[in-house]
């Protein structure tokens, strides 16, 4: 997971490569998935469509629960999006891993902070930008930080950085850790022989079985708490 | 190793992920609009619109045929009433032309017997009278070859006229 990575300076903003090809690689992943899914749409669903309704039905449900009635519906399809592309950013890394001259070209894009931070600067702007829209600024500042009570300002203001930091470094934390660790039991496979790669064959398989469920996990979990927070912007507490 | 915990310790933030992310993220979001979501959930809200019209429709439907079924029952109803009437009014009709045929007939026969009657009582006039005038001829042929002169049948006539009746009247007595 030390390997270097590409970066490339361009118009003076250094680019990291490999964050830009796989995430590229996964957004083309989800659009290919979608789009297949998506052909042949009929009233009656059958096959692929359904399943392309369970998953709306899905991201839909994570919505409507935390932002109920109408306002929660401008958010379906941010929810469906994020939902997918960070649940097959998070299983790509699993399956592939392109290295090339020790450089990484390919992992899961949600092993490296900054993608994580960029999706969750995502649903900030997104959560500020409703606030804003649906109350004024001025009702959107009252109920965003002056909410139970005044005095709760301070808190309420070091929230929206705890609240940005902890959605973008739980993602990255989870997915890093589980590359990190997927890495160290390759490395013992190769280590010894053939007697460290029939030890580590096993635990290899679990720990990606085990990642496979994490990454879900934290799909659900990064949308989940997404939506917590636009509902918090969107929506006046009681 | 540790590069990965402190952002940005030896490369800088890459800012430029941040801004490609976004625009790119923008980009997939419209693109999953345009080529399923849209589709997906027009397709869904016209299934969801398609459902509930069927069931109001299939509700009115119900509706209907109960209607019908409860109309049909009460024109079945009349219908019986009306059937029964009809027969009714047959029957009576019946009646009343047996009654009607009968009394025309026993006038008739009463006529036809009052009639017939008449008939044998001329008949009887008739056949009277014709042997009275047969009498009387043969009576005359009789006294006339009796008597050998010829006897004025019509000066006799009256004579012999009122010894008849006065037969007649022999004979009624008896």
């Amino acid at each position: 997971m030390d390997e270097e990575s590409y970066v490339v300076k361009f118009l003076g903003i250094p680019f990291n490569i490999t964050n830009v090809v796989s995430g590229l690689l996964a957004m083309v992943l989800v659009f290919c998935l979608v789009w297949f899914l998506s052909r042949n749409l009929t009233l009656r669903p059958k096959g692929k469509q359904n399943v392309l309704e369970w998953l709306i039905d899905f991201t839909n449900g994570i919505v409507s629960t935390n932002i109920p009635g109408e306002q929660g519906k401008r958010f379906n399809l941010l929810a469906f999006v994020l939902f997918l592309f960070i649940f097959v950013a998070n299983q790509m890394g699993l399956l592939i891993q392109v290295i090339i001259g020790g450089k990484t070209l390919i992992k899961s894009p949600t092993s490296d902070p900054m993608v994580t931070m960029a999706l969750a600067l995502i649903v900030l702007l997104v959560s500020h930008y409703f606030g804003v829209m649906i109350f004024g600024v001025k009702g959107y500042l009252v109920n965003s930080y002056m909410r139970p009570v005044s005095f709760m300002l301070p808190i309420n203001i070091l929230e929206e950085f705890t609240n940005f930091l902890t959605l973008a470094f739980r993602l990255y934390g989870n997915i890093f850790a589980g590359e990190v660790l997927l890495t160290l039991i390759g490395s013992v496979a190769k280590s010894h022989g053939l007697v460290t790669t029939v030890v580590a064959l096993p635990l290899e398989m679990i720990w990606q079985g085990f990642s496979i469920f994490i990454g879900s996990i934290q799909a659900y979990v990064f949308v989940t708490l997404s939506m917590v927070y636009i509902s918090k912007k969107v929506e006046v507490e009681e | 190793m540790l590069s990965h915990f402190v952002i940005g310790a030896t490369s800088g933030l890459y800012i430029g992920d941040l801004l490609f992310y976004a625009i790119s993220f923008i980009i997939l979001i419209a693109l999953v609009k345009h080529f399923a979501w849209g589709p997906v959930t027009k397709m869904m809200d016209e299934r969801a619109n398609k459902i509930s019209g069927d069931l109001d429709y299939a509700e009115k439907s119900r509706n209907e045929a109960t209607d019908l079924a409860a109309k049909r029952q009460a024109e079945l109803n009349k219908s019986q009433t009306e059937a029964t009437n009809i027969v009714t009014t047959a029957r009576q009709n019946g009646e009343k032309q047996r009654q009607t045929i009968v009394d025309q007939a026993q006038s008739d026969v009463t006529t036809l017997k009052a009639n017939a009657q008449k008939d044998i009582v001329q008949e009887r006039a008739d056949a009277l009278k014709s042997a009275q005038d047969d009498v009387a001829a043969l009576s005359i042929e009789i006294a006339s070859k009796i008597i050998q002169k010829e006897l004025n049948a019509t000066d006799q006539k009256a004579l012999i006229d009122s010894y008849i009746e006065g037969l007649g009247k022999q004979n009624g007595a008896r």
